[in-house]
């Protein structure tokens, strides 16, 4: 009896497990055989901004590209967090129901390239002037002469700074000091100091405050460049173990540990909600503080021993070569990326279009940004600016060498023997 | 012909009984067995979720992962977790739960209050206990410590301290619902058993040591062998208050396979270490399951 009652549970398993592989199959020649959608056509975009007014913008120009083909968009906009976006993504890519259309980082430009996810754009981009586009900007994301994603948002990182507690300190604005030609790493340091001394409030906070873990680079990169250092290299070269690099990084943890000025790691103190006087942004969050309840300016990055070394974040817009409406999400990427849905994003993500960079209208395109400081802040800094460094196996190398970097955030901590270790990852990857 | 009827029936009743179990059994194929089947499989394959590539590469995973520090690491970082973890529940649970047995007053209030983080989302948990144990004098907890002249240490991104905070966090989290299992022990224990003890002259340590444990020890193996494997598979409390920081000193097996999986993409791997970690599971559960007649009385 109990034979017969094992044989039962094996042949319903069986069953089950026959009747799973089969609907597979079936689903899998399905979806290669859908047939042209006859109502609107659904298109996902994934983002890593969830501000409603920057998500109604880029809706706005699927709107205006499905005008213009005759055909009704419906489209979905998934924010997916900063820190997850690469996981998650990837992921959801490899699934049956990846999104149409997605933003890339640039430092994981290469290995989304290299993974075939993106579409061949070149064709798309005939009908919009591809020349306008600056070849620099494109230069990331090519590959054999193809370009598989267009950057929308060129956009250096700058100092926003809290003026009522410069005041309160009684120590001079960034903007005060770069007009002297003075706002270099030191004159931060000590602003940030006296800042935290006089006021109490932290004196600087990083980078949306992930400066110690998503944000590493965005950190750090900053600092390292404009004292002559790097981490790599696109010729394979490790140079975050140069004595250059270890200066500047020494530089930042002596803010952290010995000045105590900076918000340390697990703080959750936020200069938006007036908590700190300075942090690091770009013209996208700036929106952040339209009801904010102090006075507020923003100023280019501080200089090092080796000059202004502006850092650009630079981000792109691709279609999913595997997706169900590829070649329509290719037409929509170039679009969306043409000189007048650029110029009309351009107060938010600085364009890589040429025309429109160089237009007056870029100057005051952003309602909160005097157009003196969108010229010292912004504009001048995309003219000079570097993107942060990226590699095929970026993911590999931002996973390991975070736990190295982990060590530094500790009061008595070896820089130079850190960075070292630091160095051992990325040469493991990078030859 | 009744023999006809006989047949009949219990075809009737097979598939009655087939209908019941169906949905459940297809629920266990679709979502356990085969995703099981799939990680043994993957777990020989040289597979990339970012580039969606796999080849055979039989058994060049495992043998990597041994030569791997972070595996080793993970792995005792695993074994510290569950060796915090289990004893502080069960002995604490099971504190409770005889405190909570007793009928004393106040024990619908403290039961709830046990309670409550077991239903708490595990996200507004951690969120708030993120926020509670901020370094310097932002957190709560240092600015208590720092009432009574104690300096708190930045408890999440400190080694050690990050390991002993999730730790703690993990046990409060999960107190509540093991004390609920002890109290249903606790009550069920026969009376006259005590009783008589305490008529022998039975003293309070006597009688738990040598009657009311003995009588326990069924629940308290069940309750270890879950507890054991639950603090063996965490990844929420790991997940949202160090992400396996600092260092990697909190980077226990199952952030270590998704992190190979999902941040670093290399799945065949990641797939690998999970097809070790059941086995370690497997072997630990089945030492428990056979030794369960020494260390307990009443099982059969």
């Amino acid at each position: 009896m109990k034979t017969n009652q094992t044989k039962g549970v094996v042949r319903l398993l069986t069953f089950l497990l026959v009747l799973f592989l089969a609907m597979g199959m079936a689903f899998a020649a399905g979806a290669k055989e859908e047939a042209a959608p006859s109502g609107p056509v659904s298109m996902t975009i994934a983002t890593w901004t969830s501000n409603p007014d920057q998500i109604a913008l880029l809706d706005s120009f699927v709107q205006g590209f499905a005008a213009q083909k005759g055909i009704e968009i419906d489209a979905t906009f998934e924010s997916i967090p900063f820190a997850e976006y690469n996981t998650k993504l990837s992921l959801e890519l490899q699934g049956q129901n990846g999104p149409d259309l997605f933003w890339v980082l640039e430092t994981a430009a290469p290995a989304f390239i290299e993974s075939g996810l993106l579409a061949n754009l070149n064709d798309g981009m005939k009908a919009y002037d591809p020349q306008d586009i600056s070849s620099d900007a494109l230069e990331l994301w090519s590959k054999d002469g193809n370009v598989y994603a267009i950057p929308f948002s060129t956009s250096p990182f700058f100092i926003l700074y809290n003026e009522d507690l410069f005041a309160k300190a009684g120590v001079k604005t960034p903007e005060q000091y770069a007009a002297e030609g003075a706002w270099d790493w030191e004159a931060f340091k000590l602003a940030s100091k006296t800042i935290k001394e006089k006021t109490g409030v932290w004196g600087f906070q990083t980078v949306d405050g992930q400066g110690y873990d998503a944000r590493i680079l965005h950190n750090l990169a900053p600092i390292v460049r404009s004292y002559g250092g790097d981490f790599w290299t696109d010729d394979g070269q490790v140079l975050i173990n140069s004595d250059a690099s270890v200066a500047a990084v020494q530089l930042f943890h002596d803010m952290v540990y010995q000045d105590v000025s900076v918000v340390p790691p697990g703080n959750q103190s936020d200069f938006f909600a007036g908590n700190a006087a300075m942090t690091v942004g770009q013209i996208s969050r700036v929106s952040k503080l339209n009801d904010a309840s102090f006075a507020w300016g923003i100023a280019p990055m501080p200089s090092g021993p080796e000059g202004k070394s502006p850092v650009i974040g630079q981000a792109a817009i691709g279609a999913h070569s595997k997706g169900k409406q590829a070649a329509l999400a290719s037409e929509l990427v170039a679009y969306m990326t043409n000189k007048d849905s650029v110029a009309a994003m351009s107060g938010i993500w600085p364009p890589a279009r040429k025309s429109v960079l160089e237009s007056e209208a870029f100057l005051t395109s952003n309602k909160s940004v005097s157009k003196e400081q969108m010229q010292n802040a912004v504009a001048a800094s995309i003219k000079t600016g570097r993107v942060l460094p990226s590699h095929v196996k970026y993911p590999q190398i931002e996973v390991e060498s975070k736990m190295v970097f982990d060590k530094l955030w500790q009061k008595n901590a070896d820089v130079g023997a850190i960075l070292d270790e630091v160095a051992a990852v990325y040469a493991k990857y990078i030859k | 012909m009744k023999q006809h009827s006989l047949k009949a029936n219990h075809r009737r009743d097979a598939i009655i009984g087939w209908a019941f179990i169906t949905p459940q059994m297809a629920g266990f194929v679709f979502f356990v067995l085969l995703p099981l089947v799939s990680v043994f499989l993957y777990s020989v394959q040289e597979k990339n979720l970012l580039f969606g590539t796999s080849v055979f590469n039989g058994l060049e995973n495992f043998r990597l992962l041994f030569a791997d520090p972070l595996f080793s690491k993970s792995l005792v970082n695993t074994l510290i977790f569950s060796a915090g973890v289990v004893p502080l529940n069960l002995i604490f649970s099971l504190l409770l739960a005889l405190y909570l047995g007793g009928g004393k007053m106040g024990t619908r209030f403290v039961r709830g209050i046990i309670f409550l983080p077991v239903v708490t989302s595990g996200v507004a948990w951690a969120i708030v206990w993120k926020y509670l144990l901020q370094g310097g004098d932002a957190g709560p907890i240092n600015w208590f410590l720092s009432l009574i002249g104690i300096e708190g240490p930045n408890w999440l991104f400190e080694k050690g301290w990050a390991m002993a905070s999730v730790i703690v966090n993990r046990v409060m989290k999960n107190l509540g619902m093991n004390v609920l299992i002890f109290m249903g022990a606790v009550l069920n224990m026969p009376g006259d058993v005590i009783e008589a003890a305490r008529i022998d002259g039975a003293k309070r340590f006597t009688l738990f040591f040598k009657i009311k444990l003995p009588l326990l020890m069924p629940t308290v193996m069940m309750v270890a062998i879950v507890t054991i494997i639950g603090s063996m598979r965490v990844f929420d409390t790991i997940k949202l208050m160090t992400d396996g920081g600092p260092e990697g000193s909190t980077m226990v097996m199952v952030y270590y396979i998704y992190h190979q999986a999902f941040r670093m993409f290399d799945t065949g791997f990641a797939s690998a270490l999970a097809v070790v970690l059941f086995l370690i599971v497997l072997v630990l559960t089945a030492l428990q399951w056979f030794s369960r007649k020494r260390i307990s009385f009443y099982e059969s």
